[in-house]
């Protein structure tokens, strides 16, 4: 794992200090709100609805043993024990006070995390696949890339007022978990024809308002030329994205309006002025970087374990969480595990300290003390040997944290929504919850298979409704809750938008046509091999839609 | 954001966010700010919901709140209800144990 | 774009008295002789005329101009406005940077418009050496916020060194003395 030196460690200290001082110039009045919002919101503190929000970063989403346990404490001191998972790899404390922002950040340093980057029309947290290091169809660890651009793009001197926010994630495999295709830039690493590892580029893509699937405006791009490419887009875009209207003025309407075939054109004139300049990465600064991501010291293991094969056979419960909770490792003998923190009837993505103490733990014991962060709002333990798994199962499960539910219809994406945020319309984390509690009984669920289920509270689409197979949008309507449901997004390397069902419906509603459309998908399947997205693309909307307003 | 309604004569309260905790607060009968929406100043008509809302901004300039304004509220139980949604969950605080459908 | 004067010149971290540069209106007659700060409109009208006057010449640049079609006159100028209209408006880095970089402009480079405090890093770094900032009684702290951050992470127009290249500097010297 990438370690700070001095460097790293100077910067963030020196950028406590700052927003120490800009803290105490809004306290003593010197500055006012208007002036302070954007100093505020540069470092990810909001003013939600009840308190200020703090978001930190968790740079491509993984984190230490000690960075965990960090922030259990640091939620315990500030917040009210808990902190709040995000689908942007990051975590937010929701009850934080103006007064002690500067304190609590101070002691984020003293971790190496911050908050640096988390809000603002600025380049946010690069986000990568939860399995990065360790999953088995991995071409190249994606967060040598990750921390290569968080270092560049961090306090980016030119793009640090852009016309809006700037998202970039990277895939190191094929099977895309980054979601690469909805973000402002996507890479995916991939081979050429000789056999060289570079990026394909997207651009272009993203949620909100106005949903896109990004483009390729660039086939295959070598390595050393990453930082290049990237300034590149980010100079085009600084000076050609729209400054009129802020709902059009992410890189995807650019591209959108220009067409992708003149972005490419206005791109590659810059690039080809700038790509043998000082943003050309030589071979030794990638090494130095990769050497902090090196392998931990796996064990040669062959065969299944004894303690594994064993459990499997005796222990019922635990076999149905091996098989949904974890995914194949790199390493033979070893596997990742998915800590779901979408126990049925609980607000996702919420971990209390105690359990974030406890993963922290358990991360020592078992994978090398190390954690990560989904963007599906869950924990997951990078490299535990397969005989250390049953051990954990039940370590987990004193914690509430083993519910074996990754990618089912329960393990639902939801935003804050309007308990927490300003912006927001309706609630989402109640509405998850009570579907979530229609899918407890884990038989139904495991027939029912993966559903991935989304729900935001409003048209910003944090909880990334568009690309759920089943995506759940809050609406205002005369002064009440309610839903807009959508079939048949996906956010995988064959994203799409979901499509809408039709009119809006309340909360009660709502949860029981979550209820009729996976009935209806169960009648309608071809086989239990046959998932609610394939069974939605062969047979489209209108059964769905029939099955919903038939009965609403 | 849900829209605002447009306030008339009916019973409204200034709420705002407090400076240094950020918590919900309400503007009293004596021009100070309560976390309790039953301390807050009810009036009923537009020049007493302006006049309160001067008071509170000129609080606002002098740091104590941040973007205060006028919400519609039931008064005619103690304490005041807000009409908006919104607003009642920012009165009451977070729903997100699990309640029955509504 | 009316030529904005808003407040006292911080140039080089020192507030300097005297603007030597004359803003003239686009239908003001232009003095004879003296350093002159003219619109990029003006420029445009009156190159040819323009283009041969011996005292020094400033221009002051809309954001929204694109700097690879101006870049080549730069150097015709002594000094080069860049517009802020809102701090949250940010093209000015990238014409900054370009011009700088890209073109190789040595003369002025001031910031003008909506410049505050907690940007001079930013804009220093992008190459500007002149602030026209709100108060006189800020330069200090503005002074102190040039001095923000004792690294970079990346190149930019002021010509620090990245850290990756620190690094990679400090471990090439380590091999050579092993
Ligand atoms: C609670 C305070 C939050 C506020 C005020 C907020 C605000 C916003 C806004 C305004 C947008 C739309 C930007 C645009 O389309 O230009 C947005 C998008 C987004 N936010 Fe949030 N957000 C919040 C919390 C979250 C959380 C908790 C998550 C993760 C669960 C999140 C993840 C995202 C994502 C993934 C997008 C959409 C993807 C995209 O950028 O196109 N946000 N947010
Ligand atoms: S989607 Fe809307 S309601 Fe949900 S967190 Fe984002 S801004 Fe708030």
């Amino acid at each position: 794992m990438y370690q700070y030196d001095q460097i790293d460690q100077t910067l963030v200290d020196e950028r406590v200090a700052q927003f120490r001082d800009q803290v105490a110039r809004r306290l003593s009045g010197e500055i006012s709100e208007d002036e302070f919002k954007p100093l505020r919101l540069q470092n990810g503190l909001y003013l939600q609805l009840h308190a200020y929000m703090l978001r930190i970063a968790i740079p491509y989403g993984t984190l230490s043993a000690r960075q965990l346990r960090g922030l259990a404490q640091i939620g315990c001191k500030y917040d009210r024990g808990w902190g709040h998972f995000t689908t942007r790899q990051n975590l937010q404390y929701n009850w934080i006070r103006l007064e002690d922002t500067a304190d609590a950040l101070a002691d984020l340093a003293k971790i190496q995390m911050h908050a640096i980057q988390t809000s603002g029309n600025c380049i946010r947290n690069t986000t990568t696949d939860q399995f990065a290091g360790a999953a088995y169809d991995e071409i190249e660890d994606p967060r040598v890339w990750c921390e290569i651009i968080r270092q560049w793009s961090t306090f980016h001197p030119e793009f640090s007022f852009l016309p809006r926010k700037f998202k970039i994630a990277v895939t190191g495999s094929p099977n895309d978990r980054a979601a690469v295709r909805v973000h402002d830039i996507g890479l995916r690493m991939h081979k050429n024809a000789t056999g060289e590892t570079g990026f394909e580029v997207i651009v272009g893509g993203g949620l909100g308002r106005t949903p896109f699937i990004g483009k390729t405006i660039r086939d295959f791009l070598p390595r050393q030329d990453l930082l290049s490419y990237l300034e590149a887009i980010l100079r085009v875009y600084n000076q050609f994205g729209r400054r009129d209207n802020i709902y059009k003025a992410r890189i995807k309407i650019l591209v959108h309006e220009i067409g992708i075939d003149t972005m490419r054109e206005k791109v590659e004139e810059e690039f080809t002025a700038t790509k043998d300049g000082a943003l050309k990465l030589p071979q030794e600064a990638i090494d130095q970087i990769a050497a902090q991501f090196a392998p931990p010291a796996f064990e040669k293991l062959g065969g299944v374990a004894a303690e594994y094969a064993n459990a499997f056979r005796t222990d019922f419960e635990f076999g149905l969480w091996a098989r949904r909770n974890t995914f194949k490792h790199k390493q033979p003998g070893y596997s990742i595990v998915t800590i779901s923190l979408k126990k049925e009837g609980e607000a996702p993505g919420d971990a209390k300290a105690e359990q974030m103490t406890a993963v922290a733990d358990l991360a020592e014991r078992y994978s090398f003390g190390e954690i990560r962060v989904t963007h599906e709002q869950n924990l997951v333990l990078p490299h535990v040997k397969q005989a250390d798994l049953p051990a954990l199962f039940r370590a987990l499960k004193a914690y509430d944290l083993a519910t074996p539910n990754v990618g089912l219809a329960s393990d639902i994406i939801a935003c804050p929504g309007l308990d927490y945020c300003a912006l927001a319309n309706a609630r989402s984390i109640p509405v998850a919850q009570q579907i979530a509690l229609r899918f407890k009984n884990w038989e139904r669920a495991h027939d029912i298979g993966e559903l991935k289920i989304k729900i935001s509270g409003c048209i910003n689409a944090c909880g990334h409704h568009h690309v759920g197979h089943i995506g759940i949008l809050g609406v205002d309507k005369a002064g009440e809750e309610f839903y807009q449901i959508t079939l048949g997004g996906s956010a995988d390397d064959q994203a799409a938008i979901g499509d809408l069902i039709g009119p809006s419906l309340n909360v009660r509603d709502t949860v029981e046509a979550i209820d009729t459309l996976v009935e209806a998908y169960l009648r309608l399947r071809k086989s239990s091999d046959e998932r609610f997205l394939d069974t939605y693309r062969r047979v489209g909307l209108a059964p769905f839609k029939e099955a919903v307003y038939a009965v609403a | 954001m849900a829209k605002a309604p447009k306030l008339d004569s009916q019973p409204q309260v200034v709420t705002a966010n407090d400076l240094k905790s950020g918590d919900v607060v309400y503007l009293t009968k004596v021009a100070s700010w309560s976390r309790r929406i039953a301390d807050a100043s009810v009036v009923a008509n537009v020049e007493a919901g302006a006049a309160l809302l001067a008071i509170a901004e000129a609080q606002a300039k002098m740091n104590i709140v941040v973007a205060p304004y006028l919400i519609p509220v039931d008064a005619s139980s103690m304490p005041p209800k807000p009409i908006q949604y919104r607003e009642v969950i920012r009165a009451d605080g977070p729903t997100t144990e699990t309640r029955p459908a509504a | 774009m009316p030529l904005l004067k808003t407040g006292p010149l911080l140039k080089d971290g020192r507030l300097v008295g005297e603007d030597a540069f004359q803003p003239v209106a686009d239908d003001a007659p232009l003095p004879a002789s003296g350093a002159v700060l003219i619109s990029y409109a003006r420029w445009q009208a009156e190159k040819d005329q323009l283009g041969g006057r011996n005292s020094p010449l400033g221009i002051s640049l809309p954001n929204t101009v694109d700097v690879l079609g101006f870049g080549p006159e730069a150097e015709r100028f002594d000094l080069i406005v860049l517009n802020f209209p809102k701090f949250s408006d940010g093209r000015a880095y990238s014409q900054a940077r370009l011009l700088r970089e890209r073109f190789g402009y040595a003369g002025e480079l001031r910031a003008t418009g909506h410049v505050l405090q907690d940007q001079l890093w930013h804009m220093q770094r992008s190459g500007f050496d002149a602030f026209e900032i709100p108060r006189e009684d800020a330069a200090e702290a503005f002074a102190t916020a040039m001095q923000s951050f004792s690294h970079v992470y990346q190149p930019a127009a002021d010509g620090r060194v990245s850290a990756l290249k620190q690094r990679l500097a400090a471990s090439r010297k380590k091999d050579a003395a092993e």
